[in-house]
């Protein structure tokens, strides 16, 4: 007797905990205020004691690393080796390739982020979490950082500021799905939207006019169209694959995104904001 | 400080604390351990899954407030890794630490596959990729390991089931 009413009395908690936490999921869902409010105030608590952190396991991190990470530091080399041979063999048609890539950037006005201002960062972690792909930044708010604003790399678009602290940033790489980029297809009237699959550096464009003729090896940058969270020209990656659906009269494309997501070490924020 | 509350709460906190600074940095192909979820199998191997789900939920808030994910993900993956850890623990007819590690390693891969499919049923498809496995592997072993210290420190903070018990005993 006891038991069973100890077992409706679980039963109940659980069924209120499990209710609660779908309210949670619904205020967040529809981007409640102090939700985000707590989580920045929480992230600009334990910011110094992740710095502390940080420096003080350094040294065991980097053994960690290098105990787990043999193999594929092996196997990295010997395909870096062979790309090296590659690369020496192509360093004339490389140089030709950058110089008419440039002058190809230079025709379409592409000048990256230009006199927009920026501020220069330092990547000090990864996920806390086991999901989602995103960065924190060693900067904030009292550097002007505020959400939503773009994230590059001297290759381009990495992602957006998804969380400000007053000096650390949470940044959604692009790749990993978590919103969506419009884009334009360099040297073409074609535009799209982008979207991250989920593995490293790796886009999927969609919504592009079949009409317009998109090759592989085509440049993409952020189109930049009204309303877009982020600026134009910022380039995004090359395009690697190009279907085409002639009933919809529409064309998908796979891009791999310029920048290399790994072992960032550094980002640029761009101080842009969207006209309102 | 006597009370299991006040006590539970000291070792959330510390695990959040430990989460952030400690176990993000040590990571094996991209997947750190997840101590808040171990935290909260302790709680249902310890007490129940009443227990384990309570614990479980408050783990999983404080983890949601570290990540970006949507809130609320954690605390579901949390209960429910308590409540399995509880339900198996009481299904159990003869305890052995062999059990004890199983029971961890089912209880964080039922936290794990709830963050992920629920993460995707809001929109997060990204979640149900084949890097799910990985996490469910590293996440599951680790949790197999650190569940013995864990349960140490939940029966400290469960002094009274532990009198219970002795009781019974």
């Amino acid at each position: 007797m006891a038991s069973s009413r100890r077992g409706g009395r679980a039963r109940i908690t659980i069924s209120l905990l499990l209710l609660s936490a779908v309210l949670l999921l619904t205020l967040d869902g529809r981007g409640s205020g102090p939700i985000q409010s707590v989580r920045s105030a929480v992230l600009t608590v334990l910011s110094p004691l992740g710095d502390a952190a940080s420096t003080v396991v350094s040294p065991f991190r980097n053994a960690w690393n290098s105990a787990f990470d043999q193999g594929d530091l092996k196997e990295e080399n010997n395909a870096l080796r062979e790309e090296n041979d590659r690369l020496k063999g192509a360093i004339t048609a490389n140089s030709i390739a950058k110089e008419q890539l440039q002058q190809l950037l230079q025709l379409v006005g592409i000048p990256f982020v230009g006199d927009t201002p920026v501020v220069h960062t330092r990547v000090v972690s990864g996920a806390v979490g086991n999901f989602g792909d995103r960065l924190e930044l060693d900067k904030g708010s009292s550097s002007g950082i505020e959400r939503n604003m773009p994230v590059v790399t001297g290759e381009g678009l990495i992602g957006k500021v998804i969380e400000v602290g007053e000096n650390r940033s949470i940044v959604s790489l692009l790749s990993s799905g978590t919103f969506k980029v419009g884009f334009s297809v360099v040297g073409t009237a074609a535009i799209g939207i982008a979207q991250g699959t989920g593995s490293d550096g790796s886009l999927r464009g969609a919504n592009i006019d079949s009409r317009q003729a998109v090759t592989v090896g085509a440049i993409t940058a952020t189109s930049g169209l009204a309303g877009s969270p982020f600026p134009p020209n910022l380039p995004i990656g090359t395009i690697t694959a190009v279907r085409t659906n002639e009933a919809a009269l529409e064309s998908t494309v796979d891009i791999t995104m310029f920048a290399n997501l790994n072992d960032l070490v550094y980002a640029d924020v761009v101080l842009w904001k969207p006209a309102s | 400080m006597d009370h299991p509350a006040v006590r539970y709460l000291f070792v959330i906190g510390t695990a959040a604390f430990l989460q952030y600074t400690l176990f993000t940095q040590f990571r094996i192909a991209g997947v750190s351990a997840d101590l808040l979820l171990v935290v909260a199998i302790g709680a249902g191997i310890v007490a129940g899954a009443e227990r384990g789900a309570i614990v479980g939920f408050a783990c999983g808030l404080c983890l949601d407030l570290l990540v970006t994910t949507p809130f609320g993900l954690g605390a579901i993956s949390g209960l429910v890794a308590g409540v399995v850890a509880g339900l198996l623990e009481g299904a159990t007819v003869h305890s052995a630490r062999w059990l004890t590690s199983v029971i961890a390693f089912l209880s964080s891969a039922a936290g794990v596959l709830t963050f992920a499919i629920a993460g995707s049923l809001l929109g997060r498809s990204d979640m149900l990729s084949l890097h799910v496995f990985t996490i469910l592997a590293v996440v599951g072993a680790s949790s197999a390991l650190l569940v013995f210290p864990v349960v140490r420190v939940c029966r400290w903070a469960d002094p009274e089931d532990l009198l219970l018990r002795a009781a019974v005993r």
